[in-house]
């Protein structure tokens, strides 16, 4: 063998390592899908926080390479892989809600606990997307992971579907991710369909204001009785509850400002990276994936659709100037604090001085509460 | 609104129908493979394509994406990892996720690509090796005794104990019971769904009611104990304004111009220079003085 032709095979072996010489259709339309979720996030501003990690996930996940070599998130021992190990086992969903306790302050929904019902009543989504997925012909544990998309919560949704469907794990995640990044276009016109004019000029009373005591009482209270109830919403219930005792304890700002700071920063980094990474195009481009997202947007428009209906007929036993204000019944669903901006936005739009921001808390932190219960009756019924 | 509705809608469609366009990929990890059945003494049971009742070795797939078993090693001794090189370029060698592929130790290589320079009677060890000849994926140790037409293999698929296996289950679930899930018995009783969706909201709608009893009890306590006692002012004290008195609407407010305000922000630095002279407390741990070697003479 001369030299020339040494160098010419090695030169073609070089080429089939390449991203060049493994590349597909299916890379093309998932790099497509990543660069229009980064154009989402940085032009639109729709959760940048997230799409941004997800959209160059997506970007990292579909690169063509040769296979043996550890490099794919599902090839074992590679880097990816093993940071993928916190999305399959669900240790990032806790700890994400360890932080999202740790930055919430429940007060308007202590102040005014009959919100807390509308955050139930949102997750009518759930189930509503459970029942067409078992129409459809998705298996019992796979409608329950679609049917969470309805609960607008990431975390949860990946938390949940780890546990029931696996392999539908990136599907879920990026549908969820998606609405929740859509929630300001999904639920306004739903939210105006649905309510009167005279409606939604409701004013509420003002929050009052809550005390220390109150406080540090609903994060030990809420988590005893709520995981009493659904254990297998711990992971979940129990971060969340133990996060926000770190921040209205008073005594432990460090452990606060690290959860809700650098933490959970660190975790949405690394889960957002890898549930976009994880949709590789052979993993993700199915005909199951289109059913998920289709399902998705039928979970968040039942979830907005309960909310916002829950608060019609409750106020039908509400003394005149206890009345809930509808626009508020969207916020049920677990997107804080997208939701409940939504619900301020809409309803200056009626009435210039209604402000409903923290009224929509209430029922919005609910939400976050209502889905992870809901998830842990799912993983009871269906695992 | 409708404008933006319309380019949501508009990116939703250009997604589904990006997401049609179905597309199969190169293998990803090896080691995902598992060496899932194996039946050394066959009489009767799966015959190769030559209708030959042969020893075979079932592959399985545990992963959940195509790999492509092509390049790896098969082998029966240790000491010579390389033994049969399983060829390159086979769609058959494509394994498809959570399935598997069948090799036949019938020491006949020249038959095709799914038979082996190998037989099973010849050592108790199989052995699978990645591509690099060194990697050991999987490894069984039979039994001495081969029993005619009974398999050794994983109980369940890929994982968990192994030993005889009731059934011979070539390119099949080792585990050919039918297993019911608690989400499958649920789906028998409740095929709508619906029955779960009434149980699951009574749960949720429970959870949260307890809740909701619980803190309007708790908070008419604190209301009732937190009452200010009323006490006479003074004109001075009733003219301030107590922190308290701020409605929760002025403080919505607040908080809506701090997040526009803070959302209109943008990084674009003010290209006037300014120079502030900096003053820092003495340290002797950032002192010169201490943290300069004073040089040699």
């Amino acid at each position: 063998m001369g030299f020339t032709q040494f160098l010419t095979d090695h030169m073609m072996q070089f080429f089939s390592f390449t991203g060049f010489a493994n590349f597909t259709v299916g890379h093309l339309i998932m790099i497509l899908i990543g660069l229009a979720f980064i154009y989402l996030a940085i032009a639109k501003e729709f959760e940048p926080m997230l799409l941004i990690p997800i959209g160059f996930g997506i970007l990292v996940g579909n690169i063509p390479f040769a296979s043996g070599y550890q490099i794919g998130i599902y090839e074992n021992g590679s880097v990816l892989n093993y940071l993928y190990f916190g999305v399959t086992q669900g240790v990032y969903p806790p700890l994400i809600f360890l932080g999202i306790g740790a930055m919430t302050d429940f007060s308007a929904l202590i102040s005014n606990p009959k919100l807390i019902l509308i955050g139930a009543a949102a997750q009518l989504g759930i189930f509503g997307a459970y029942c067409i997925a078992l129409a459809l012909g998705f298996s019992p544990s796979e409608a329950g992971a679609i049917g969470i998309i309805g609960g607008a919560d990431g975390p949860t949704a990946i938390f949940l579907s780890s546990k029931l469907a696996p392999s539908l794990v990136g599907a879920i995640a990026i549908s969820a991710y998606s609405y929740m990044a859509l929630v300001p276009v999904i639920q306004p016109p739903i939210m105006k369909l649905l309510t009167t004019p005279k409606e939604r000029l409701i004013r509420m009373k003002p929050p009052r204001a809550v005390t220390k005591t109150e406080k540090i009482i609903f994060a030990i209270a809420g988590m005893l009785l709520t995981t009493f109830l659904v254990p297998s919403g711990l992971p979940l219930l129990g971060m969340l509850f133990f996060g926000n005792l770190l921040r209205e304890s008073g005594v432990t700002k460090r452990l606060a400002d690290t959860a809700k700071g650098p933490m959970i920063d660190i975790v949405t980094i690394l889960i957002g990276l890898t549930v976009g990474a994880s949709t590789q195009a052979t993993t993700f481009l199915t005909w199951k994936s289109v059913g998920i997202f289709v399902l998705g947007a039928f979970s968040f428009v039942i979830a907005t659709t309960g909310g916002v209906m829950f608060v019609k007929i409750f106020n039908l036993f509400l003394k005149e100037g206890n009345k809930i204000n509808p626009l508020i019944g969207n916020s049920g669903v677990s997107a804080v604090p997208d939701s409940a901006r939504v619900s301020q936005v809409v309803g200056l739009q009626y009435d210039k001085t209604n402000h409903l921001l923290m009224h929509a808390m209430g029922p919005n932190v609910a939400g976050v509460i209502g889905s992870a219960v809901a998830a842990g009756i799912l993983l009871s019924f269906l695992l | 609104m409708l404008k933006k509705l319309n380019t949501t809608i508009k990116t939703l469609v250009v997604m589904s129908v990006l997401l049609f366009a179905k597309e199969s990929l190169q293998a990803q990890s090896t080691l995902d493979l598992r060496i899932n059945e194996v039946l050394v003494q066959n009489d009767s049971s799966y015959v190769d394509d030559f209708g030959a009742h042969v020893s075979w070795i079932e592959i399985f797939n545990g992963a959940y994406n195509y790999i492509n078993i092509g390049g790896c090693y098969l082998t029966n001794d240790l000491n010579n990892p390389k033994k049969y090189w399983i060829p390159k370029g086979d769609p058959r060698t494509k394994i498809a996720s959570r399935y598997y592929v069948v090799f036949f130790a019938d020491n006949k290589p020249a038959r095709g690509v799914f038979h082996l320079n190998f037989d099973l009677k010849e050592s108790n060890i199989i052995a699978l090796f990645d591509s690099d000849g060194k990697t050991l994926i999987d490894k069984i140790d039979l039994p001495k005794d081969h029993k005619s037409d009974v398999t050794y293999g994983y109980f369940e698929d890929g994982a968990g104990k192994m030993g005889y296996l009731k059934k011979a289950t070539p390119i099949a679930n080792n585990n050919p019971e039918p297993k019911v899930s608690s989400g499958d018995l649920f789906k028998q009783f409740d095929p709508s769904g619906i029955g779960l969706t009434l149980i699951a909201m009574i749960v949720v709608f429970t959870a949260l009611a307890v809740l909701y009893f619980i803190y309007k009890a708790i908070g008419k306590q604190f209301v009732k104990t937190t009452k200010p006692k009323a006490v006479s002012t003074t004109k001075e004290q009733a003219d301030t304004v107590q922190p308290e008195a701020i409605s929760g609407e002025v403080n919505a407010a607040i908080a809506m111009a701090l997040y526009m305000y803070q959302n209109e922000l943008h990084d674009e630095i003010n290209p006037i220079l300014t120079i502030t002279k900096v003053s820092r407390t003495y340290s002797p741990w950032s002192s010169k003085i201490y943290g300069l070697r004073q040089m040699p003479r």
